[in-house]
């Protein structure tokens, strides 16, 4: 017996591009901070004349965040409702973010000033809470639309993690093409040692191993999960999002910089900038699966 | 399964964290609106669908309720099956809880509703509900005093209901397919038909826990999967061409056998072409706040 539909509603996809970005430029902006961090908060001495600049690039970054959420709503005026109490509600992933997106760029800004004034206190202080509020930033991006059961495709524990690893490898990628372009500025003595680059390059190349076994482990439960999962990985990914899903993400994003990063090429300057360039466009072709093939199936319901 | 009772043995974990509203179904005292929709009478004459067009002004190219149609079979063991779809009003609705100010809400009388003065249009009820029972209102209505750029939804026609009538929608089913009723009260004719049928509800694996129910239902047309897979080639058409056409406000729109990153650029250049009625709003919303 076949059952044929023939008649439906025809039905949304409620988010689009700009929420892709979105997620895209808060996972650089926290991979970015991870980096400045490095020096200031963990202590590694080396990290520490990068970090003013990967701050500067996760604060730009996380600026442009406002403008595409607050535009994307119907009523963009009403924004202020998402931090007033009495519409502020407690169980909604997007009220915990919107409160995690004011206070994530206040800190990075006093965590800046501090290291402008080379106070090294206070900028562990506040860099220490400044990296829980990037971390949890973009953990609630992973959240906000897992928890939503009815999206098959993102309705996974793994949703947190694989943003972060995205937004690690991809503000690493984005870092180095930065200092790049700023070496090209600076006096010899102020330029960052091109040893320093080759080592981001390698946290890098764990970052996308750790990746593709996420992507794996998201792969399996398809195989062995329930059909709507297993048409979700079969026909959307595969299909509708072939372009994202696998060239964007997993070939250019991942396959292509993982074997630049473990061949010869990872000591020369071509191979790590043109890795990171790779890895920071590729992280974006797994924003638009997640958003844009998350809400796909649904849409024909 | 009558009534689910959670204070003896319900199939139900208290999930009523963010909804507002407990849950009301069975709970002695209280009243819990439902509806059962007896799938053996629908005709499919989408009746129900123009009465509620009607009833609200519902613009074009989204519904509050509409009628899905099926062709079960192969000629001439075949017959043509439909059914008729709206918002579940869930006794634990994720839209509610993941609404994030509190735009959407519970009525203790099961209705869910949305309150368009605190709704900012973000869509994450959209996102959230998994019956399609939302939609984001067009900039544009030929009534201009009408809501505008935020969600809508079925409201069990508490306008209605508050003054002892039925559903717009029940009122005007030919084939007397939709019942509507309190399903707290025993005598009603909603529990006395979910006490008596087999009835089905959508997606029950969700724990949303439906106060639609539906008799006769068909589990290839309820199932989502199923129903993904196995759409008319004319079906896909038209959904294809409605996607392609549309412009405006940020839907993410993907258009089946196009290329994927020509939609998501499209996409882009509505939400900035959309940022321009946008912010005539925001203007009037800071005249009204400065000037009153
Ligand atoms: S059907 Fe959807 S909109 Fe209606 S109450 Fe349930 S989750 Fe909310
Ligand atoms: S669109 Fe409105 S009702 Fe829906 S989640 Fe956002 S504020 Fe709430």
């Amino acid at each position: 017996m076949e059952t044929i539909i023939t008649y439906n509603a025809v039905h949304h996809n409620p988010w689009g591009t700009p929420i892709t970005i979105y997620f895209w430029l808060v996972g650089a902006s926290a991979g970015s901070f991870v980096l400045s961090a490095f020096g200031w908060v963990f202590g590694i001495k080396r990290y520490k004349p990068l970090a003013l600049t990967a701050s500067i690039l996760a604060i730009a970054m996380l600026m442009i965040v406002p403008v595409l959420l607050i535009w994307d709503l119907g009523k963009p005026f009403r924004f202020i409702y998402l931090m007033l109490p009495g519409f502020w509600h407690g169980t909604a992933p997007m009220a915990w973010g919107s409160l995690l997106i004011l206070s994530y760029p206040i800190s990075m800004f006093v965590y800046t000033y501090f290291v402008i004034k080379n106070d090294q206190k206070w900028a562990k202080i506040i860099g220490i809470i400044a990296i829980v509020l990037a971390l949890s930033t973009h953990w609630y991006t992973g959240v906000v639309m897992e928890l939503n059961p009815g999206r098959y495709i993102n309705h996974t524990p793994l949703a947190p993690l694989l943003f972060l690893t995205g937004a690690f490898i991809s503000g690493i990628g984005l870092m180095i093409l930065v200092l790049w372009i700023q070496n090209q500025f600076m006096r010899e003595e102020k330029k960052i040692k091109w040893a320093l680059m080759e080592e981001m390059g390698q946290y890098m190349m764990y970052g996308i191993v750790f990746d593709c076994f996420l992507l794996f482990l998201d792969f399996m439960q398809t195989q062995y999960g329930t059909a709507s999962e297993n048409i979700g990985h079969h026909t959307v990914l595969m299909e509708i999002f072939f372009t994202p899903y696998v060239w964007l993400e997993a070939v250019i994003g991942l396959i292509i910089p993982l074997l630049i990063l473990v061949s010869p090429l990872k000591r020369t300057r071509l191979g790590v900038y043109s890795a990171s360039l790779l890895v920071a466009g590729g992280v974006y072709g797994m924003r638009i699966w997640w958003v844009m093939g998350g809400l796909y199936m649904q849409s024909f319901y | 399964m009558t009534t689910e009772n959670k204070h003896e043995g319900s199939t139900h974990h208290l999930r009523e964290y963010g909804a507002q509203t407990p849950g009301t179904k069975g709970i002695p005292g209280k009243k819990r609106y439902s509806m059962v929709i007896d799938l053996r009478k629908c005709i499919g004459c989408m009746s129900c669908v123009v009465a509620c067009k009607a009833e609200y002004g519902v613009p074009l190219g989204v519904w509050r309720t509409w009628v899905m149609v099926a062709d079960k079979g192969r000629y001439p063991d075949s017959r043509r099956i439909f059914m008729p779809r709206l918002c579940n009003h869930c006794d634990y609705p994720i839209c509610v809880r993941n609404c994030p100010t509190q735009a959407t809400f519970k009525h203790e009388e099961g209705f869910v509703l949305q309150r368009y003065n605190r709704c900012i249009g973000c869509r994450t009820c959209v996102v959230a509900c998994p019956y399609n029972a939302r939609h984001f209102l067009p900039a544009k209505r030929t009534n201009n005093n009408l809501p505008k750029l935020v969600v809508d939804k079925c409201t069990f026609c508490i306008h209605r209901v508050k003054k002892g009538l039925v559903p717009a929608c029940v009122q005007a089913c030919v084939g007397g397919a939709r019942v509507f009723g309190d399903i707290n009260n025993p005598k009603s004719e909603v529990a006395k038909l979910v006490a008596k049928e087999r009835v089905s509800v959508l997606k029950p694996e969700l724990g949303t826990s439906p106060s639609v129910y539906y008799i006769g239902g068909d589990w290839e047309i309820m199932d989502e999967t199923h129903n993904y897979k196995n759409r008319s080639a004319q079906q896909k058409a038209e959904f294809n061409t409605f996607k392609r056409n549309h412009h405006g406000d940020a839907f993410g729109d993907i258009v089946e056998g196009e290329n994927t990153m020509h939609h998501v650029g499209k996409n882009m250049s509505d939400f900035l072409a959309s940022i321009q009625h946008k912010y005539h709003d925001v203007v009037a919303a800071l005249k009204q706040l400065l000037f009153g």
